[in-house]
């Protein structure tokens, strides 16, 4: 148990934000000890919820001027453990910035406090006939503070790219206290360097982003979405590789395998998808009304040739989401099959996907586990969830062994480790088997010029200097 | 000093050569010497050559798009085109990986014999070199539909200002592996480091790439037209305005890109919101209007919020009369060619865009560097972070030739 947090401290924050906003009670911390990799499990000494930008800064300057850790928080959805406390610090979390303060629908874009759920903003922008693009799974709960931090993706980041590419203007609170303002739309003139896309997948290291503005895309006139049902993983995943080569351009490609097709008809979420079926895929195209039927045809012919048994498709809003249904809900859908979930996130180049899927479905026979694909298989973006139990020992020693090589045959067919849940506490321990020293020591120089006392969201990202690497063992 | 000889001694001869052809001979003026390596290892070479003796390394690719060398002192030019060719090119990955010299003409014409392409428009794209690109950062206007080069550039290796070789990125379309020290890098002209090489992503080509073409006798008479294509609920794949330097009107163009069907389709949408009726146009006009504007003594580049755009042009002729522009409408851009330009009008001018919450800056390689100087800064906090990450990539300062 670490010391408690001095009532000096307490004072000084509760007079910045408020005594509500100052979370001190053991019993109201439990809630915060983690975030959704739940295998990693921290109290912190306290959270604190401001409100401003100015509430961020005097908080963030309080605690950096008494030498304690600051983790950054937005709903605790992460899956790396990116927001997991430090046991002696201070978590600031962004729940009550959730204001959108514009939507500029003539020049289409968005400010917005870091706590706006995602989803909210595409709520508020609908009344322009505005949208934000990138949609985590997640959508419905995570901030947009922390998609920034993680540059996170979505269904259809394949057509439309992830957060990356919508952010063009952030305000940041350093670790010290000291607010800054970064890029903003119409002023790319300046030649300044891209620091909003460095500061973009920072995992909360490098300060809390107090005021984000996004770019927002018009609502497409229409949406044709494809179910395609296939024997096996390989034929699904030759379907993908000849749709993307095809030159089509559909706005989302997803998989899901048997095993995840079983969970989700197993539960309330039961979408009618054939429970024998070795693996289906949710195509969507979006656009001009006209030319979309064309683009389903297209994708539909290459389902066959790979082999599938029937395609199913849907133009309007209802038929569409029970299309989706076994993709959206099949994480909740495996909640309650077991206890615990490992969702691993490497990406491959998209050819090599069939053969990696075979490979991943021989490791897991091998440490026999219970692996279930569920993902983005047009951006080659992985997500096999290892489900166990975390109180049997040997069960744990199999999925970290399994995961490992899981992520060693990712990066030898030129893939990587992470495409969209990000590094954390999870995978920082595996940074070695993507980059070397120089990269790693160039990166934590790069840390250095926005947290030169090492305090802000520490832990997470880079290796731990003091333990070994990984050996990158060759894969079975 | 000689240089060239000393470099001798870490580069075998061959890679060593004077400057040759128009642009590389600009941008030489002035140079020790022009140094063509031919491997990475050379790059390495010559970088921590320069680093050791205080000599300033100016990077290029043609030489087309780089600014002279800023500043005193002795500088090599450190020409890429000798590190050409393609390294990975999986056409079913729709990812390519090349040499940083590598002419986007080769690689463009390789990715058309798989109906692939690169959405970047650029002026003279064809001309640049990959690692041009990715230096400039430039996108150009299809980045309304495709977004911007910096979203699309999935790796490249980096010889920094001390020689350290950063491999940064990967060949896969998502990756979030670390910190995004990629970002910065595109668009850094230089600043960060050389460019070896670098992978893309890239696009099937459309089925159709429809031009649509609306003129008017001034400018002015566009800007209805140009918000209600801006603003319609279908994207197109670029909206340019071209406004052209005395009595020879002003041009609308937009692109439409998709199947047939498709682009009628849009090009309805869009004549019914403008209340116009679109004339046709060719590839060539494209081509036209993408590279005009460049190759001026002076040419000056504005942004602001695309609702201040015509706005912003409308005070930009007040000070600097009829000249030739061209601007991507959908983003608010524009560049405006200029035979010359005094301090205080661009410092009119500036502080004019710069209350409209844009921003303008000036190249101008035959002027004063006072000039230049009269564009829009970064804030300071923003230049505090920008030059200590020059100092993580370039600790001793070898490439200030590049810096403003
Ligand atoms: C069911 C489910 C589905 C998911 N699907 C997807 C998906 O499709 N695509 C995807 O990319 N991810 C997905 N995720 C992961 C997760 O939702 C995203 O990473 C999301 O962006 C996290 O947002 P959050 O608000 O929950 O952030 P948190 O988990 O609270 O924090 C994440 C990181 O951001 C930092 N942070 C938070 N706010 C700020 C801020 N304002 N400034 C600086 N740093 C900050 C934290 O320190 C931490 O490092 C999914 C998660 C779940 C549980």
């Amino acid at each position: 148990m670490n010391t408690p947090l001095e009532t000096r401290i307490v004072r000084a924050l509760n007079a910045i934000v408020g005594p509500d906003h100052v979370v001190t009670d053991p019993e109201r911390l439990v809630v915060y000890e983690s975030d959704g990799l739940t295998s990693y499990r921290v109290i912190p000494l306290a959270v604190v919820l401001p409100a401003t930008t100015e509430e961020v800064a005097a908080v963030v300057k309080l605690l950096h001027g008494e030498g304690i850790p600051v983790v950054p928080r937005g709903a605790g959805t992460g899956l790396s453990g990116g927001a997991l406390p430090s046991a002696d610090g201070v978590v600031v979390g962004t729940a009550r910035m959730n204001r959108i303060l514009e939507i500029d629908s003539d020049n289409r874009i968005a400010r917005l406090q870091p706590g706006v759920v995602n989803a909210h903003l595409t709520v508020a922008a609908k009344p322009y006939s505005l949208y934000y693009a990138p949609d985590p799974s997640s959508q419905s709960t995570c901030t947009l503070g922390g998609n920034v931090a993680e540059n996170s993706g979505g269904p259809h980041c394949l057509k439309y790219g992830v957060t990356q590419r919508y952010v063009t203007g952030l305000t940041v609170v350093l670790p010290s206290g000291e607010v800054i303002r970064l890029g903003g739309a119409g002023r790319s003139a300046r030649g300044a360097l891209d620091l909003v896309g460095l500061f973009v997948g920072s995992e909360g290291c490098f300060g809390i982003a107090t005021e984000i503005e996004v770019k927002l895309l018009p609502v497409t006139e229409g949406v044709r979405t494809l179910l395609g049902i296939f024997e096996t993983m390989e034929a699904a995943g030759h379907a993908v590789t000849a749709i993307i080569s095809e030159g089509l351009l559909p706005a989302a490609v997803e998989i899901v395998d048997n095993a995840t097709i079983r969970a989700v008809e197993a539960s309330v979420y039961a979408g009618g998808f054939p429970v024998d079926a070795g693996a289906a895929l949710v195509i969507e195209f979006d656009g001009t009304e006209a030319g979309l039927d064309a683009d389903a045809d297209r994708a539909e012919a290459c389902c066959r040739q790979a082999g599938a048994s029937e395609v199913k498709r849907a133009t309007e809003a209802t038929q569409r989401a029970a299309l989706w249904n076994g993709r959206k809900k099949a994480f909740g859908a495996m909640g309650r099959i077991a206890p615990d979930l490992l969702v691993q996130d490497a990406t491959v180049p998209r050819t090599r996907l069939p053969e990696v899927l075979a490979r991943i479905t021989e490791i897991g026979e091998r440490y026999e586990l219970k692996v279930a694909n569920v993902f983005h298989a047009g951006d080659g973006n992985l997500h096999p969830n290892i489900l166990f139990d975390r109180n049997d020992p040997d069960e744990l020693d199999r999925v970290e062994r399994a995961s490992k090589e899981i992520m060693c045959l990712c990066v030898e067919v030129g893939g990587t480790i992470t495409g969209e849940h990000g590094v954390g506490v999870d995978k920082r321990g595996y940074m070695q088997l993507v980059l070397g020293e120089v990269e790693i020591e160039a990166m934590r120089a790069v840390k250095r010029i926005f947290d030169p006392s090492g305090l802000f969201n520490p832990g997470k990202v880079l290796p731990d200097p003091a333990s070994p690497p990984v050996p990158a063992e060759a894969s079975a | 000093m000689s240089v060239v000889t000393s470099l001798g001694d870490v580069l075998p001869a061959e890679a060593l050569s004077g400057a040759e052809g128009g642009a590389l001979a600009r941008v030489a003026r002035g140079a020790e010497a022009v140094v063509r390596p031919r491997s990475p290892e050379e790059v390495v070479d010559a970088v921590r050559w320069a680093s050791a003796n205080g000599v300033g390394v100016l990077p290029v690719g043609t030489g087309g798009r780089t600014t002279p060398a800023r500043g005193d002192g002795p500088f090599m030019v450190l020409a890429m085109d000798r590190l050409s060719g393609l390294e990975i090119y999986e056409p079913a990955d729709v990812t390519l990986t090349a040499k940083a010299g590598t002419p986007l003409a080769d690689i463009e014409a390789t990715l058309a014999e798989h109906r692939q392409w690169l959405p970047f428009d650029p002026p003279q794209v064809s001309s640049r070199t990959l690692g041009g690109l990715v230096a400039t950062g430039e996108s150009g206007p299809v980045a309304t539909a495709y977004g911007e080069l910096r979203n699309h550039v999935l790796g490249a290796t980096v010889v920094c200002g001390d020689g350290r070789v950063l491999r940064l990125g990967g060949r896969v379309v998502k990756n979030v592996a670390g910190f995004d020290l990629l970002r910065p890098l595109v668009g850094s002209r230089g600043r960060l480091g050389v460019v070896t090489s670098v992978c893309l992503r890239a696009f099937p080509v459309p089925a159709k790439d429809r031009v649509l073409l609306l003129r008017s006798d001034d400018f002015a008479g566009l800007e209805a037209a140009a918000r209600a294509v801006r603003t319609a609920p279908t994207l197109p794949a670029s909206v340019v305005l071209w406004v052209r330097p005395t009595s020879q009107g002003a041009a609308l163009l937009v692109r439409l890109h998709g199947a047939e069907l498709t682009v009628d389709a849009d090009q309805a949408t869009l004549e019914r919101r403008a209340g116009v009726s679109f004339a046709r146009a060719d590839s060539e006009l494209v081509a036209e209007v993408r590279d005009d504007a460049t190759d001026a003594p002076v040419v000056v580049t504005l942004s602001v919020l695309p609702s201040r755009l015509f706005e912003a042009l409308g005070a930009a002729r007040d000070l600097l009369g009829h000249s030739s522009v061209v601007a991507d409408a959908y983003s608010g851009t524009a560049r405006i060619a200029l035979a010359e330009v005094d301090t205080d009008t661009v410092r009119a001018l500036r502080d004019t865009i710069e209350e409209m919450g844009g921003a303008l800056a000036v190249e101008a390689p035959d002027e004063g560097p006072e000039v230049r100087a009269a564009g829009s800064r970064p804030s300071d906090a923003e230049t505090g972070v920008s030059t200590r990450l020059q100092e993580v990539f370039d600790p001793s300062g070898v490439f200030w030739p590049c810096r403003a």
